[in-house]
C-alpha cells in the first residue's frame, strides 16, 4: 500500500519513459531492475505497478463484496420468490467459468483491467450472496429481528440495523483472505490478454510481456512474479489476522479454527 | 565372377526391386527411408485444408506439402511450371491455353488429367459464389474473373478466357487459393498432388502426414511426418531446443532467434529477406485526415530503432510499401519524412496543433487527439504498435493501443473503427504488387482508411491493363512514391521469414522467399 501510495518518490524513473536503444538491459546500478523491451526503467514499472495491481484488486473485492452480500442479506431476508430467484442466477453465474465470460467480454467490449474486473465480479459475487445468505437465514427467526418487526420496524430498517452488521465481519474477513486470491486471478487475465494492455502498468500484463524472453532477459519475469508473490503473501497473512480479531466464534486457538462457512451450514441444516 | 555368382546377383538386384515396388509402388520414392519421421512444430493458422474455405486454410494445405499448383513460385518469387508444363497466350492476354504436366497423380492415385484442373477451378469459384450457396470465404476473384474454363482430355490442356486481359496468370495460379485438389473426394479430405498426404488431422492440434508414394516431382525424403501446432513463439524455439520437433517455422522472439542462431552446432538456421511488409493503415475518416499531423507522425517513428532494437532485426526498416528486396526501384524512391523528432514537434506547433489544457497531449478543433491504433499479435505487430504509442506520447501525440484478436481486428478495419490499423501483409501474394497496391486506390480503400488521391487512382487503374513489364515498374514506382509523399501509411519494415532446425536430425531446412511452401522434398533427414 505504502509503494503505491509512495510510487512518485520510490521510482526512480518515470516508469513510461521509452529509450527504445536501451531495450533489455540487465540489472545494474543505473536500473536496479533493469530495462523492459521498450528500453524503460522495470523497478520504477514494478513500483508503479503496485498502483494498477492494487486498486484493480481493491476494485474487484469491493465490487464483489457490495453486489454479494446485498444480493445475499435480500435474497435470506425476503425468502419466496426474490430468494428463489437470486439465488437461481447466483447459480447459472457460478456454473459460467470466469475466462469464459472474460475473452467473451474482451472480444466485445475489448481487453482491458476494467472489463477484467467487470468479468470476474460477474462470476465471483455469487459466494458472497451464498454466504450472505446464510448468516441472514440464521438469524432472521431470533427474536430480536421478531421484536423489530413487531414493534413496526421497516425491512429497510431491519436490513440496514440488524442484518448488515450480523454478516459484515464474516464477509470482511472473506474479503480480506480473496485478497490474493483476486490479485492473483487479475493477474493471470492479464498475463493471457485479457485484461491490462500495453499502455498500462501492471504486473500480470509485465509477466506477459517477459515471457518471450524467459530465457535471455529473465529478470522481466523474475521482479513482477516476485511483486505478486510477496503482495499475495502479504494479503493472505492479513486476511488471516483480520480472521483472529473479528471472528468471535473463533476462540480455540488456530489449530482448532472451523471454518465459519461450515459453522453456519452445519447451523442451517440443523 | 563365375557364370553361377553371375545369376546369383541378378537374382538378388531384381529381388530388391521387386520388393521396392510392392513396398513403394514407386521406385524413386522408395529410395528414401520409410520410417524417417519428421516432428515439426508451427502456429496453426486454420482449422481446414480446403482452398475454398479461406485464405489461411489454402495456404495451410500448400505449407504442408500437401497440395500444389499449376505453377510455383520460385526464389526470385517468379512463377514457373509445376503442374502445368507449357503454356500459351493469346494477343489480347485473355485466353491462355494451359498444358498439364503428365503422369500427374493425386497422392490417392488419381490423375491428375486437364478436367480434374478445370472442375477443380470451377469447384472453387463455386464454393466461394454467395449467389450458388457456397460457403467459402476465400476470394479467387480478387485475383481473376474468367468467362469459360474448359478441358480438352486428350491434348491435355486446359482453355482460360479472362474477362480482361491479364498478363500475370502464372502467378496468380500460383497462388495456393488455386491449389489442385481431388474433388472426388474433396467432401471427406483434401488430397493433393503435393509430397505428402493426410492421415490424420486434428485441428488446432496436430496433423499425421505420410509420403506420397505417386509423387511426380523426385524423391519423398520422409516416411511419415507429424505437424504439431505450437502458436507460442518462445514454445516453438524451446520444443525445438528440447528435441519434442525437429523443425520450425518463424520463430518471431528476436531472443530466441538470436539464440538459435549463436548455438550452430546444434541448430541452423534459415532467414529470408522479407516480401511482407508492416505497415499502419490510416483512417482518413477521422482526425488522421489532418496532413500536417500525419506528417509529424511519419517523422516522429524512429523506424530503424524499432526494426532493429525493438524486434530484434525481425524486420528490416524501410519506408516504402513495397520491400526494399524486391526489383521495385526502391533505391530511387525519396523519403521526405526521415526520423526527426524534433521537425515533428516543430510542424505541429507550426500549424496549430498543441496542448492547451495542460494534459499533455496536444489537441485537433479542440478535442485531444487520442489515436485507436487497433493491431494483434502476429509477428511483432503489437511490440510495433507499442513502440510506436511511447515515440508519439513523447511529441505529445495520445494514442490507445487496442490488441484484438485478429478477427475482431480485421470486423474493426472493415467497419472504419480505428484511427491506425496495423498488420503485416505479403506484398506479391501472385508475384507481383498490383492486388496489395489495390488497397490504397480510391475505389477499394474504404476497407483500408479511405485514402484518396486522383493521381494514384490513375496510375492503378493504368497498371489494371498494362501489359508491358517496364511501364508496369514505372507505374509501381510511382504509386510508392505517391504513398510516400501523402504520408498514407506508416511503413515500419520488411519482416525476414525464418525457418529453424536441428542439424543432428535434419537438412535443406531453407525457409522460401515467399512463405508458401514450408515442408518441402528439399527438406530431407540427416544421413
Amino acid at each position: 500500500m505504502a509503494v503505491a501510495v509512495f510510487a512518485p518518490y520510490i521510482a526512480t524513473h518515470d516508469p513510461q519513459q521509452a529509450i527504445l536503444t536501451d531495450a533489455r538491459q540487465s540489472p545494474s546500478g543505473a536500473h536496479w531492475f533493469g530495462t523492459d523491451r521498450m528500453g524503460r526503467d522495470l523497478f520504477s514499472r514494478v513500483v508503479y505497478g503496485a498502483r494498477t495491481s492494487l486498486a484493480s484488486t481493491m476494485a474487484l473485492v469491493v465490487c464483489i463484496f457490495t453486489i454479494g452480500s446485498l444480493m445475499g442479506i435480500v435474497a435470506g431476508y425476503s425468502g419466496g420468490l426474490v430468494d428463489t430467484v437470486i439465488m437461481r442466477v447466483s447459480d447459472m453465474m457460478v456454473s459460467f467459468p470466469g475466462m469464459a465470460l472474460a475473452i467473451a467480454m474482451a472480444g466485445i467490449m475489448g481487453p482491458s483491467i476494467t472489463n477484467a474486473v467487470i468479468a470476474i465480479t460477474m462470476v465471483s459475487w455469487t459466494k458472497y450472496a451464498r454466504l450472505a445468505r446464510s448468516l441472514v437465514l440464521k438469524i432472521k427467526h431470533e427474536d430480536f429481528v421478531l421484536a423489530a418487526r413487531i414493534s413496526g420496524g421497516r425491512h429497510r430498517h431491519i436490513l440496514w440495523r440488524y442484518m448488515f452488521p450480523a454478516v459484515v465481519p464474516t464477509l470482511v474477513i472473506t474479503a480480506a483472505t480473496d485478497m490474493g486470491g483476486m490479485m492473483l486471478e487479475l493477474a493471470a487475465f492479464s498475463f493471457l490478454g485479457l485484461g491490462a494492455q500495453s499502455t498500462s502498468i501492471e504486473w500480470g500484463y509485465m509477466l506477459n510481456q517477459g515471457r518471450a524472453y524467459m530465457q535471455a532477459a529473465p529478470w522481466l519475469m523474475i521482479f513482477p512474479g516476485l511483486a505478486i508473490f510477496i503482495t499475495v503473501v502479504i494479503f493472505n497473512l492479513l486476511g488471516d489476522s483480520l480472521r483472529d480479531v473479528l471472528d468471535p466464534r473463533d476462540t480455540g486457538g488456530a489449530g482448532q479454527y472451523t471454518p465459519l462457512v461450515v459453522q453456519l451450514e452445519k447451523g442451517i441444516e440443523s | 565372377m563365375t557364370k553361377k555368382m553371375k545369376v546369383r546377383v541378378f537374382l538378388i538386384a531384381a529381388s530388391c526391386l521387386l520388393l521396392a515396388n510392392l513396398v513403394g509402388g514407386d521406385f524413386a520414392a522408395a529410395a528414401a527411408d520409410p520410417d524417417s519421421h519428421l516432428n515439426f512444430g508451427c502456429y496453426n493458422y486454420s482449422d481446414s485444408l480446403d482452398p475454398a474455405t479461406n485464405t489461411n486454410a489454402s495456404w495451410a494445405g500448400m505449407r504442408f506439402g500437401i497440395t500444389e499448383c499449376l505453377f510455383k513460385f520460385s526464389k526470385q518469387v517468379v512463377a514457373e511450371p509445376n503442374i502445368c508444363d507449357t503454356y500459351s497466350v493469346s494477343d489480347d492476354y485473355k485466353t491462355w491455353t494451359l498444358h498439364i504436366r503428365e503422369g500427374v497423380k493425386f497422392s490417392n492415385g488419381n490423375p491428375v488429367t486437364a478436367s480434374a484442373v478445370k472442375n477443380c477451378i470451377q469447384r472453387l469459384y463455386d464454393m466461394t459464389d454467395s449467389e450458388k450457396g457456397g460457403t467459402g470465404n476465400s476470394v479467387p476473384r480478387g485475383y481473376l474473373r474468367y468467362d469459360s474454363i474448359s478441358a480438352d482430355d486428350a491434348a491435355g490442356t486446359v482453355t482460360l478466357v479472362c474477362q480482361k486481359p491479364t498478363s500475370n496468370i502464372p502467378g496468380i495460379l500460383a497462388y495456393p487459393y488455386f491449389a489442385i485438389i481431388d474433388i472426388s473426394v474433396a467432401d471427406s479430405e483434401i488430397v493433393g498432388s503435393g509430397p505428402y498426404r493426410v492421415t490424420d488431422f486434428k485441428p488446432g492440434t496436430s496433423v499425421d502426414l505420410a509420403r506420397n508414394v505417386h509423387y511426380w516431382n523426385g524423391e519423398v525424403p520422409y516416411g511419415t511426418i507429424t505437424i504439431l501446432f505450437i502458436n507460442d513463439s518462445s514454445t516453438k524455439a524451446m520444443a525445438l531446443q528440447s528435441g519434442d520437433v525437429d523443425l520450425v517455422e518463424n520463430i518471431t522472439t528476436a531472443i530466441d532467434l538470436e539464440n538459435l542462431k549463436a548455438d550452430t552446432e546444434n541448430y541452423y538456421v534459415s532467414v529470408a529477406a522479407g516480401v511482407r511488409t508492416a505497415n499502419s493503415y490510416m483512417n482518413y475518416k477521422g482526425v488522421l485526415e489532418n496532413d500536417t499531423l500525419r506528417q509529424a507522425i511519419m517523422l516522429a517513428l524512429d523506424k530503424k530503432t524499432m526494426c532493429d532494437v525493438t524486434v530484434g532485426g525481425m524486420y528490416t526498416a524501410g519506408y516504402s510499401v513495397l520491400p526494399s528486396s524486391l526489383a521495385y526501384n526502391y533505391e530511387k524512391l525519396k523519403n521526405p519524412y526521415e526520423f526527426n523528432r524534433q521537425a515533428a514537434i516543430d510542424l505541429l506547433d507550426k500549424a496549430g496543433i498543441v496542448d492547451t489544457d495542460g494534459d499533455g497531449f496536444r489537441e485537433l478543433d479542440g478535442k485531444t487527439i487520442n489515436l485507436d491504433h487497433v493491431t494483434f499479435t502476429s509477428r511483432n505487430l503489437d511490440e510495433f504498435a507499442e513502440a510506436a504509442y511511447l515515440q508519439l506520447a513523447d511529441i505529445g501525440i495520445q494514442t490507445t493501443v487496442n490488441v484484438r484478436d485478429y478477427d475482431t481486428a480485421l470486423a474493426l478495419l472493415n467497419a472504419g473503427e480505428f484511427d491506425l490499423w496495423t498488420c503485416n501483409t505479403l506484398t506479391v501474394g501472385v508475384g507481383d504488387p498490383q492486388d496489395y497496391l489495390a488497397n490504397w486506390y480510391s475505389g477499394n480503400s474504404k476497407s483500408f482508411g479511405f485514402y484518396s488521391s486522383p493521381r494514384y487512382a490513375a496510375a492503378y487503374e493504368q497498371l489494371q491493363v498494362e501489359v508491358n513489364n517496364d511501364r508496369r515498374l514505372e507505374l509501381i514506382t510511382e504509386m510508392q512514391q505517391i504513398l510516400i509523399d501523402d504520408a498514407a501509411t506508416i511503413i515500419y519494415g520488411y519482416y525476414n521469414s525464418s525457418m529453424a532446425s536441428d542439424v543432428h536430425k535434419v537438412t535443406g531446412a531453407d525457409i522460401a522467399t515467399i512463405d508458401y511452401y514450408w515442408l518441402t522434398t528439399d527438406i530431407k533427414p540427416v544421413k
